[in-house]
């Protein structure tokens, strides 16, 4: 049993050792405060590591070809975020740039050197200033949002031209697929214990 | 359930780190597991949050009135503001995608900045009575505020996709920089916002309370 805080409502609560696939919920405003899964470490090395080859594979080929009145453009995944131009919209492009692959990129390689580092028992204090990098940019991973907008703008030039999906595009849904199925083993109580310096003295 | 049976860290002079959840003392500046800073007063971050909320307000209203787009066709040049571009999604039939456009880009933000500010004003008043229903409110509000963003992912897909010279082509619009830049402050609003405060006055309250 360790004793904690709700991070979300301050209610005390004392967490007991949980087994596969239970939570600990606050009983107060059922903030979900912590979720065990087995192996989580594994599962979490082998998602970053086929995510960060999906990003790879998504960034080699076409991404989307569009036709219309008998002319052909494609295009790939970095020319559809920097389409709106390097002057003006900088700002705009930058950030896309950002949200979409660097910040993903960060947070497959942060986890994968936490993961690595606890296993070997090496490195922790470097492993708990990436951790604390990695839950402060959780919040800015937009790849998945971009998913979403290539599905609007399918819909809005459909009547205007023929736009077909290359190889690029398996793999970038492929991408959001493995960092959405990381997100569920990312808890943050079950990572900061393995990083613990109580665990570094033992 | 009474609120009596419930002791929370802040009556302890304790506060979790909100980073790695380890349990600090207030008197602490830094946490000692992660070296996060551990503000004792939870009111701090209301400021912050009006403050964003203030000028996302402001910049709601050229991320309106400016075109998001312009598109050329065969020469001739028209803009798009962001309602025009979902009346126009709607007179063309694709009513889902209309309304996932409405929804994420003038709903949302609106209905964000509306529901922080309601929550900082009860809370700095401690009118607050629906606990649990406000803390959901809340987190609905940081949990959507990012999906904002897809507007900005289509025009410049559009962009990057429609570069036909004068028959066919699209161009980004002004809106495009104060629009992302409105769902960027309003998310960090949300951020600052400590939902610890929601509760506070339950905690404070000597009598026993029940919930919802």
């Amino acid at each position: 049993m360790k004793q904690l805080a709700c991070n979300e409502c301050d209610l005390l609560i004392k967490i007991p050792e949980l087994v596969h696939g239970y939570k600990a919920i606050c009983p107060r405003c059922d903030f979900v405060i912590t979720r065990f899964r087995e192996r989580f470490r594994t599962k979490l090395l082998a998602l970053s590591f086929s995510s960060l080859v999906f990003l790879a594979l998504t960034l080699m080929f076409p991404f989307l070809i569009f036709t219309a009145q008998g002319r052909e453009r494609t295009v790939y995944f970095l020319q559809s975020l920097k389409g709106m131009g390097e002057d003006t919209y900088f700002i705009v492009v930058l950030f896309m740039i950002i949200t979409t692959i660097v910040v993903p990129v960060a947070l497959m390689v942060g986890i994968s050197f936490v993961v690595v580092s606890s296993r070997l028992s090496i490195g922790l204090p470097t492993s708990r200033r990436i951790l604390k990098l990695i839950f402060q940019l959780q919040a800015w991973n937009m790849a998945e949002i971009f998913l979403l907008g290539i599905l609007v703008s399918m819909v809005k030039i459909a009547s205007l031209a023929s736009v077909e999906f290359g190889w690029s595009f398996v793999a970038f849904v492929l991408y959001i697929a493995t960092m959405a199925a990381m997100r569920i083993y990312m808890d943050k109580y079950q990572l900061w214990r393995i990083v613990s310096p109580t665990r570094e003295a033992r | 359930m009474e609120s009596r049976n419930y002791i929370t860290a802040c009556s302890k002079d304790l506060k979790a780190c909100s980073t790695c959840l380890h349990l600090c003392k207030t008197k602490q500046f830094h946490c000692h597991i992660c070296g996060s800073k551990i503000d004792s007063n939870n009111r701090h971050g209301i400021q912050t949050t009006i403050a964003l909320l203030i000028t996302a307000l402001v910049l709601y209203i050229p991320s309106n009135l400016y075109p998001i787009m312009y598109t050329t066709y065969l020469g001739e040049t028209s803009s798009n503001t962001i309602l025009g571009g979902v009346i126009t999604l709607w007179e063309h039939g694709s009513y889902p995608i209309a309304v996932v456009i409405f929804v994420a880009s003038v709903l949302v933000p609106v209905v964000k900045i509306i529901a922080l500010g309601w929550l900082s004003y009860s809370v700095h008043t401690k009118r607050i009575l629906y606990f649990k229903n406000n803390h959901r409110m809340f987190r609905l509000t940081e949990f959507i505020g990012r999906w904002s963003m897809v507007d900005i992912f289509v025009v410049a897909i559009l962009v990057a996709l429609i570069q036909m010279g004068n028959v066919m082509r699209i161009m980004p619009g002004e809106a495009s920089i104060a629009f992302a830049a409105m769902v960027v402050t309003t998310m960090l609003a949300a951020h600052y916002f400590d939902p610890r405060l929601i509760w506070e006055k339950l905690d404070q309250s000597e009598e026993p309370r029940v919930y919802e």
